[in-house]
């Protein structure tokens, strides 16, 4: 364990932990974009800035990926740093002046209209924050996408941008996705998976027939990673929902616990 | 020959005594550079016709000895030859020179003036390179076998007295001691950081996890260094030599040496010094008999400037894309696949050696207070020495640039110096007595680098230089961090607006805006240090941008359409050249007459100053003629 | 240069860049070298293959593939213009001699002219800079080059049957 402090605030964390880790565990609000949980940060938005002071000596560093150590001293709020982070939004925003998610994010921070020009094209709002890549690499061990390229070329691509052969279509590159660049659509009874020009076989619902994901994701899971949720991906949300309604219904002392709505079968 | 395994430091002994015996007393050596740079300018086809004519002379029963050897420093006045015994240096050699080389030099003892460095400003003639000024004023250590051993040849290495330290290390000394004369020494990394090397390896070998990796940095991409290139092309085995000290010191059995991939004769010449260290038992298992084990392998780079950044570099040896990661967790720590590692530049590898040798006391004498020992650099640029150059620490800019490299040519004023790629910063001419050390470079607002030197000169706009470097990062970033993917591209698009006559008032500070976000939020130092060539340019030559913006004019008539041209009549014999060359027929006039140019048809394309041989067009602020008209096109972008 | 023929053995030529650094995927990047020599690019079926000999994902392979400039996933031209962008270069006049090289040519940098004659390929330093400006065709260099000389070095190269003045 060690001790940090944040803004003054001094915390004990775990020393495999990260000044943002931290932070939060302070209570400590700092903006993000390409931090998930679930995935090793990757430190390439730069708006998780904060200064890091550490026997004598302060510098700028990304919260997500600096380690915490004994003595540590973080300031989230100090205007060098909220200058710097003001600075790297706008650059987004330049990049993707039309994403709702962003100019949102902005006008947190204070950011209305960018200083500078759109010099770079993001295709759909794309940020290049990497959480799709990660998420389908680390997380479903599938890796269909990667970056592509570099500098202001660099996208998001799936290789030799020809529909991507391994993609399993579970929609976990959409579900991370801070900017809503990447989506997952429901045609003839095929999953697309947008911008990735990939298609892939639709697993539904065995009691209302409604989309769910991608069939070779199901096989997947249960095949190879959890047999034991075999059930989960062949019943859509819904169902589930009402299956379990219709449980608490049977229950006689939590009969009040009928007024819970039903939703509409196929929503 | 068949090739001796050396199995203890006593076989090392009596190889060297072999091969300095190998040559006949009254042997003449012609000693031929063949690195890029010479061989670019037909050094092989010197080399064959000395091979015929040197054949016809052995028939008289004449020792010759015909040697490969590499960079000899004065790279634009290649091909370049060296006899001895007498010490001449020839230049420019050409194949029909050879006959009568070895005619005259050789067999009777010689000099052709024709072939001798001529000094540029008093004419005067020397044939030793122990007399010419360029070599005089350097102090070459790292290169001193530069000109005399085949690169291609371990016996010659060893002959001079290659591996000895090594052999010293292994028997006599403790990795601990290593690391100790290292320190006393004060050698600082020569790649540009200029981080202590022996805290490097002692970090290294502190840090937990096996095994560890050495690396020798070899992906000199700064445009403009060529140091490395030609330590790996003249000396290979003072690398090799370096790294297996290292190694011992740091406790590792593997080491990696990535060349980038624009230096295929490096890459060669390294991998065939590795080849016969191997075969003679000076890599591998049990070297020397000492078991020591050590392998070292050879990488090439594939073509990206970022990888020059240690983080960079290694997951390229890990088969990725060079995409660097924070450093809050040093690689000595965690570096090439998670274990410690200590990367090192060429020359600091090449270092090594002579430390061991001579001592660290002795390395420490030379230099200044906080940066020891001597720095190569390559000299280039608008300068009459253009080349390879060694000099103490501590020396003079000014004395690098006019006592060495001859200052500059064609009557022109000398502007400012570049160092440190484009990660660095110019200099102005004012201030060119600040001695060559790390701290004082990096309090101008530079940086040592790797060894870069460029000299400007008074027709060089130092808004195009920013422009042009900041081009250069732009295209070289790996595009993961926001601030310099995003950054380095916004400042293009300003400055190419300043150099295209659109610059808008404001459009500095924004520059500069832009300069603190990247130096506080960009990922790594090809990010932070890209705010280092508008910082130095806007600090030392804001007059320039400000004439740029507010005139639209280039003051050093530089950019294409932000000045006109004249005519000036006093001078013009009305020849008609340029008329001729005029695409659109500004010019008008009669023969032998003064021609006139019609500024509201001119385009500023400059054909016909390139065309006039009387200097009787001169470049002046811009006259009428709309900027539209000018076609302006901003080049290099 | 490989030329496309009845059918190519990207599996055969895979197979063996592969065995040669032992089917370490550490090696990607020498082995892609490889592949480039082999073929003047990188087939996409090659890529393929080597994907599936190492047992790694064929986005990495595309990664590294697209990240780095001198590897090619298009086939290139017979001969390839490396011009040298580098500091020194620049400052005597190297973008002028772009300019000339892709007007003579008609191709943009890093493009192949329609005949597939050449590519033009601007680098970022070649380390010569005693002799700039410098380019490269093929394994063989220009030095000091100008503007004006550059006709006269494409049209070396422009013979039918592809042979260059010998230089050496």
């Amino acid at each position: 364990m060690a001790t940090v402090t944040i803004d003054g605030r001094k915390v004990e964390i775990g020393e495999d932990r990260t000044a943002l880790e931290a932070a939060h565990a302070a209570g400590v609000e700092i903006p993000t974009l390409c931090y998930h949980p679930a995935i090793d940060p990757y430190g390439a938005c730069r708006l998780c800035l904060v200064e890091a002071t550490l026997r004598g000596r302060t510098r700028m560093v990304t919260s997500c990926c600096y380690p915490v150590r004994e003595g540590l001293e973080i300031a989230t709020d100090t205007e060098r740093v909220k200058v710097a982070r003001r600075g790297v939004m706008e650059l987004l925003l330049a990049r993707a002046p039309q994403s709702e998610s962003l100019r949102e994010l902005a006008a947190g921070m204070g950011v209305r209209e960018p200083r500078f020009p759109t010099v770079t094209r993001a295709d759909h709002d794309c940020i290049l924050c990497g959480l799709c890549v990660s998420v389908c690499s680390e997380v479903m061990g599938v890796a269909a996408i990667s970056f592509a390229s570099r500098g202001v070329e660099r996208v998001v691509a799936t290789p030799f941008l020809k529909p991507a052969d391994s993609c399993v279509g579970c929609g976990a590159c959409a579900a991370v996705c801070p900017v809503g660049a990447i989506h997952l659509q429901g045609t003839d009874g095929q999953v697309e998976v947008s911008p990735f020009n990939t298609r892939l076989p639709m697993t539904r619902c065995e009691e209302c027939n409604a989309p769910i994901t991608g069939l070779p994701f199901r096989e997947r899971l249960e095949k190879e990673l959890r047999p034991e949720l075999a059930g989960a991906l062949r019943i859509c949300d819904s169902c589930k929902r009402s299956r379990a309604a219709a449980v608490v219904k049977k229950s006689s002392h939590l009969n009040r616990l009928a007024a819970v709505s039903t939703p509409a079968k196929g929503e | 020959m068949s090739v001796e395994h050396l199995t203890c430091p006593e076989d090392l002994a009596r190889l060297r005594l072999q091969s300095a015996r190998q040559t006949a007393e009254d042997t003449v050596t012609i000693a031929v550079c063949m690195d890029t740079c010479c061989c670019a300018k037909g050094a092989e086809d010197v080399w064959s016709a000395f091979e015929t004519a040197i054949g016809i002379a052995a028939e008289r029963g004449l020792h010759i000895e015909l040697k490969r050897t590499a960079c000899h420093g004065l790279c634009e006045r290649g091909p370049l030859v060296i006899i001895a015994p007498g010490d001449i240096l020839y230049q420019n050699v050409k194949p029909e020179n050879v006959t009568q080389i070895v005619e005259e030099t050789v067999v009777g003892g010689r000099v052709l003036e024709s072939l001798i460095y001529e000094d540029p400003e008093t004419g005067k003639k020397t044939a030793s390179p122990s007399e010419i000024p360029f070599y005089t004023k350097q102090m070459r250590l790292v290169l001193r076998h530069n000109g005399a051993i085949d690169p291609e040849s371990i016996d010659d290495y060893v002959a001079v007295g290659g591996y000895d330290a090594l052999a010293k290390v292994l028997t006599e000394m403790t990795p601990e001691q290593v690391i100790a004369e290292v320190e006393t020494s004060g050698l600082r990394g020569r790649g540009g950081g200029g981080f202590p090397t022996a805290r490097k390896w002692r970090s290294c070998r502190a840090a937990e996890g096996s095994p560890r990796y050495i690396i020798c940095n070899g992906d000199e991409g700064d445009p403009g260094a060529f140091m490395d290139r030609s330590i790996m092309e003249a000396n290979p085995h003072a690398v090799i030599e370096g790294m297996i000290i290292g190694a011992y010191a740091i406790g590792s059995p593997q080491g990696f040496v990535y060349v980038r991939n624009e230096y295929p004769l490096a890459v060669r010449r390294v991998r065939k010094a590795i080849e016969d260290a191997h075969e003679h038992g000076l890599l591998g298992d049990n070297i020397l008999g000492t078991g020591f084990d050590l392998d070292i392998t050879i990488n090439r780079g594939a073509g990206a400037f970022v990888c020059g950044e240690s983080t960079a570099l290694m997951a390229s040896l890990e088969g990725h894309p060079g995409e660097p990661r924070a450093k809050y967790v040093h690689t000595v720590e965690v570096g090439l696949h998670g274990k410690p590692t200590c990367l090192n530049n060429v020359e600091t590898w090449a270092n090594v050696p002579a430390i061991i040798s001579r001592g660290g006391k002795w390395f420490a004498s030379i230099g200044t207070e906080g940066s020891k020992g001597t720095k190569v650099f390559s000299l280039a640029g608008k300068i009459r020495n253009t080349g390879l150059v060694e000099v103490p620490m501590g020396m003079t800019l000014r004395e690098i640039v006019c006592g060495i490299g001859g200052g500059i040519p064609d009557g022109k004023r000398l502007k400012a110096v570049q160092t440190g790629g484009p990660s660095g910063g110019c200099i102005p001419e004012h201030l060119l007595d600040t001695p060559v050390d790390f701290d004082q470079l990096y309090d101008l607002g530079s940086m040592m680098g790797s060894g870069g030197l460029i000299v400007m000169d008074e027709d060089t706009c130092m808004v195009n230089v920013a422009r042009y470097f900041l081009t250069f990062l732009r295209e070289e970033s790996c595009g993961k961090c926001t601030a310099c993917r995003e950054g380095t591209a916004q400042m293009c698009d300003i400055l190419n607006r300043i150099c295209a006559g659109e610059g808008r008032e404001g459009d500095v500070e924004l520059l500069l805006d832009l300069c603190q976000i990247l130096e506080d939020a960009a990922l790594c130092a090809l990010g932070t240090s890209a705010a280092n060539p508008v910082r130095s340019t806007t600090r030392y030559f804001r007059d320039e941008y400000d004439q740029h913006i507010r005139d639209h004019y280039c003051p050093a008539h530089d950019c294409r359409g932000l000045f006109s041209y004249e005519i000036v009549v006093e001078e013009c014999r009305g020849c008609g050249a340029c008329l001729k060359e005029c695409p659109v027929e500004a010019i008008s006039g009669e023969k032998r007459k003064p021609h006139a140019l019609d500024q509201s048809l001119c385009v500023r394309c400059g054909a016909c100053f390139d065309a006039c041989s009387f200097s009787a067009i001169a470049r002046v602020k811009p006259r009428v003629g709309s900027i539209a008209s000018a076609a302006v096109q901003v080049e290099g972008s | 240069m490989a030329r496309a023929s009845v059918s190519i053995d990207y599996e055969g030529a895979s197979e063996a860049v592969a065995a040669a650094y032992g089917r370490d995927p550490n090696f990607v990047i020498p082995m892609l070298q490889d592949l480039q020599r082999e073929f003047g690019y990188i087939p996409s079926e090659a890529a393929i293959c080597m994907a599936r000999l190492l047992g790694i994902p064929l986005s990495q392979l595309y990664a590294v593939a697209t990240f780095y400039s001198s590897l090619r996933l298009t086939p290139c031209g017979d001969h390839v213009i490396t011009l040298c962008m580098g500091t020194v270069c620049y400052l005597k006049g190297s973008s002028k001699l772009a300019a000339r090289i892709q007007a003579s040519l008609n191709v943009g940098p890093g493009g192949t002219t329609a005949d597939g004659r050449f590519t033009f390929q601007p680098v970022n330093c070649l380390g010569a800079c005693g002799l700039a400006p410098v380019l490269v065709v093929d394994d063989t260099y220009f030095t000091e080059v100008k503007p004006i000389h550059v006709p006269d070095i494409i049209a070396r190269y422009a013979r039918k049957d592809g042979a260059a003045r010998d230089v050496r």
